[in-house]
């Protein structure tokens, strides 16, 4: 690979020196935003199919025919890896971080930038790998984004289960070493690559919680890349790790004996859990960040929330066995897990309380990033909420399995993030590409997916309480679920709307991408290093300037200052 | 080890007491004379911060390697105490047959492994006195000749390879096979995954041994052999950890 200087002209290079071996951490960037792109089109898409198989189950759809059990189970599978790993666990931590932490820091690139390059095209590659999984005979896997063993593990247990599902582990598998990749990079960037006078504690809150998720990919993903090698060893080189004796597939006694499948649930939620975090705690590090941005105020209790994001960073490797109530654990283990995962809302109850505090008596601008970021702070309470009942065993036997779960996890961690990912998407599009977004689209934009998603989720939280399993492609023989039927087709509805709403989205994106008017530097008067350059940034960053720190991240509406927020890198009063 | 070059470089810089202009908080790389090049300038202090980033990047990658093979280890210890359901006896029985190593091998491996570690060592301290020299713009004094310690660490790794290939082989020849026992699966398991690592490790040493060929910047190939002196202890260090683990949880 070839290594460009950052200062080179970016208009003399070729097509392929600008985007196929660029190290430029800003091209880098919007390559993962695209991927995401690309990924959270075809896992919304995905749901979709499901949402109207789960409703009308005989619809044929156009080009794919009726849907079956076995290609729901794919779906339902490729949606949750999709979102889960290339959209939340990628955009707000890879893409906008990769972007914006040099910037943010005062450098003028990542400290390894051929590694994060590479991490990159391991992503793409990974990517490319997954959906290859689609064209397969048998098509994608249908074992879940957790993969359970012994059904992922056997390759005759279902259509997906051979070619489609060692695909979907070497896809993992490279996603893992391209997660590494890039969150070296950011480690160091972190440690060593600070302008002067940028202390700890000087960083937005932003570059807090991608150090701190950086930490987490760094400790978890490697757990699953081992456990993914021995999955593969079990399916592929007849070793016995997950797989139990005695097994009967397609009347067929298996060889594999011994293994056990909760030694594969210990693995998997042991990455699991912290991957939760991974993919929630950029999203609070930019909601923290742009609630004082447009609250006109410092974030209330900053070290707090350093401390909290640190706290739960640091919990959230203690709680994966809150995953596994079910499989039947010793009782004094599930107390262990239950009290762990229950202190985890201490500190998320400091950052929601710091949040409200944030814009209370605020000189409040409601633009579309504010009002995303609101609506992030509103899911996270009403997923939050659910966790602390999901976290008592006795409570989650009975819920496990139902579509309780479903509305928690979607609440809290696909809509908080992906509101967190909108707002920093209407924030920083001006930085990234030069131009304004439509702010009455923006909003309009806003208003649908925050009552659509509401729509969508609340009712499943009856669902499940009223028990309907969740997994299952089709219940209509079951009575007490056919009741349901009207609750489901309305859930359905909504998420059509919602999905469609979406459109607004894209159509603003790519529009304002070409034709939107020209951002100022500065346009939102925000006080971080990121914004003392102009809008794009150019190829070499800061260059040759001195970038030196004398103020917080969060200087806004200083008594005694000229404008109400001070430029980080503003002379010392 | 004294640095010689440190002393000539500082010397040549306008010395700013006490953190600089006042502003700049004094910290470690930031204060005294050279904030605010980013390492964009080629002179002594952005080439210690540079190594100083590889230092970070290395202790990084080795904390992430932990974790693998921290897992492993709890595989091994918690595999060790399953077992499979006896259809006929109705019972439970432990499947694990402990593994008979062939410890003359392993004790031999273990050797070229350590004696690697230290010719790193040595290669390392004779390039940072050629790098010294070099600095100064003095063609070193050729009292000694240094052996090519670099060269000897690259063929004692690839010696421990061919040791590593040669305990399997013994392992297969007693009909010891990835698949037929889950002590056999995860003592390739562990010797593998390790092997691996330690070729990444050969790879950046091949680099660095190369860099003459390559007319790589001395400070580069620096660079590989400090950072990668550490991965290569660390690796020597594990291995010890993986020998132990088989010898002393045979179950």
């Amino acid at each position: 690979m070839t290594t460009i200087s950052p200062a080179a002209d970016s208009t003399n290079r070729s097509f392929l020196r600008r985007f196929f071996f660029t190290t430029d951490h800003k091209t880098i960037g919007q390559q993962y935003f695209f991927l995401s792109l690309a990924a959270v089109l075809v896992g919304a898409w995905l749901s979709l199919l499901m949402r109207i198989h789960l409703v009308w189950p005989k619809a044929a759809i156009p080009f794919l025919g009726e849907i079956k059990p076995e290609n729901y189970l794919a779906q339902l599978t490729m949606h949750g890896t999709l979102m889960v790993f290339f959209v939340l666990s990628t955009v707000p931590q890879s893409g906008f971080g990769t972007f914006f932490l040099p910037l943010q820091l005062g450098a003028s690139n990542m400290a390894f930038p051929r590694l994060t390059a590479a991490g990159f095209w391991t992503a793409l590659t990974s990517f490319l790998v997954l959906m290859a999984a689609f064209f397969v005979p048998g098509g994608a896997s249908g074992a879940g984004w957790t993969q359970y063993p012994p059904l992922s593990a056997l390759a005759a247990a279902g259509p997906g289960q051979g070619l489609g599902t060692d695909l979907w582990l070497v896809s993992i598998g490279l996603f893992c070493l391209s997660s590494l990749m890039s969150a070296v990079g950011f480690l160091a960037t972190t440690t060593r690559h600070r302008a002067p006078g940028m202390t700890w504690m000087r960083m937005p809150l932003t570059c807090w919680s991608w150090f701190v998720t950086s930490i987490l990919i760094l400790l978890a993903f490697g757990i699953l890349l081992a456990a993914v090698i021995l999955l593969m060893l079990d399916r592929h080189a007849g070793t016995s790790f997950f797989i139990p004796g005695g097994l009967l597939v397609s009347g067929k006694m298996i060889d594999h004996a011994g293994g056990s499948p909760l030694i594969w649930q210990h693995l998997f939620w042991f990455f699991g859990h912290p991957e939760v975090y991974i993919a929630i705690l950029p999203a609070m590090g930019v909601t923290s960040h742009l609630l004082s941005v447009f609250a006109r105020k410092p974030v209330f209790g900053y070290k707090a929330m350093v401390g909290a994001t640190l706290a739960i960073g640091a919990l959230g490797f203690m709680v994966w066995g809150h995953h596994m109530f079910v499989s039947g654990m010793n009782p004094y283990a599930g107390f262990a897990f239950s009290t762990l995962t229950t202190a985890i809302a201490v500190p998320s109850a400091i950052k929601t309380f710091n949040w409200v505090a944030t814009l209370y008596r605020g000189k409040i601008r409601y633009a579309t990033p504010l009002l995303f970021s609101a609506g992030f702070v509103s899911f996270f309470i009403t997923g939050g909420l659910t966790g602390p009942i999901l976290a008592q065993p006795a409570l989650d036997v009975y819920l496990h399995d139902t579509y309780f779960v479903v509305a928690h996890f979607h609440l809290i961690m696909a809509m908080a993030g992906l509101f967190a990912i909108f707002s920093a998407t209407y924030f920083w599009f001006p930085k990234m590409f030069g131009r304004m977004m439509n702010e009455t689209l923006g909003k309009l934009h806003f208003w649908i997916t925050l009552l659509g998603a509401y729509a969508t989720f609340m009712p499943m939280h009856l669902l499940g309480i009223a028990g309907h399993p969740r997994r299952y492609s089709e219940l209509t023989g079951v009575q007490y679920v056919a009741a349901m039927a009207p609750l489901q087709k309305f859930v359905t509805v909504a998420a059509v709307v919602t999905l469609a709403g979406q459109a607004i989205f894209l159509m603003n994106l790519f529009w304002s991408m070409r034709k939107g008017p020209e951002a100022e530097a500065n346009p939102w008067e925000c006080g971080t290093l990121e914004w003392t350059l102009a809008s794009p940034p150019p190829a070499e960053g800061f260059g040759e300037r001195e970038v030196e720190v004398n103020h917080g991240p969060y200087e806004y509406n200083i008594p005694g200052t000229e404008k109400d927020f001070v430029m980080q890198d503003s002379p010392a009063s | 080890m004294p640095i010689i070059g440190d002393r000539v470089e500082i010397e040549r810089k306008p010395k700013l007491g006490g953190g600089g202009p006042g502003k700049i908080p004094h910290r470690r790389g930031y204060g005294g004379g050279d904030d605010g090049d980013h390492g964009n300038s080629g002179d002594f202090r952005s080439r210690e911060q540079r190594m100083r980033r590889y230092r970070v990047g290395m202790t990084l990658c080795i904390i992430s390697v932990t974790s693998i093979f921290v897992l492993l280890t709890m595989v091994y210890v918690f595999r060790m105490g399953k077992g499979r359901f006896d259809e006929d006896e109705h019972r439970w029985v432990r499947d694990w047959i402990p593994i008979t190593l062939p410890y003359f091998q392993l004790w031999t491996n273990s050797l070229i492994l350590l004696l690697s570690s230290a010719t790193l060592e040595l290669a390392r301290r004779s390039m940072i006195k050629k790098e010294e020299f070099t600095a100064m713009g003095i063609v070193p004094p050729r009292l000694k000749r240094d052996l090519p310690w670099l060269g000897i660490t690259v063929f004692l790794g690839f010696c421990f390879l061919a040791g590593q290939v040669l305990v399997w082989n013994i392992l297969r020849a007693q009909g010891a096979f990835l698949a037929s026992n889950p002590s056999r699966s995860l003592f390739y398991i562990l010797t593998g995954t390790h092997a691996v690592h330690l070729v990444g490790g050969l790879v950046v040493l091949i680099y660095a041994v190369a860099g003459r060929l390559l007319a790589t910047r001395l400070e580069s190939q620096r660079i590989a052999v400090e950072v990668t002196g550490w991965y290569w202890h660390y690796l020597a260090f594990l291995w010890f950890g993986i020998f132990g683990l088989v010898h002393f949880a045979k179950g």
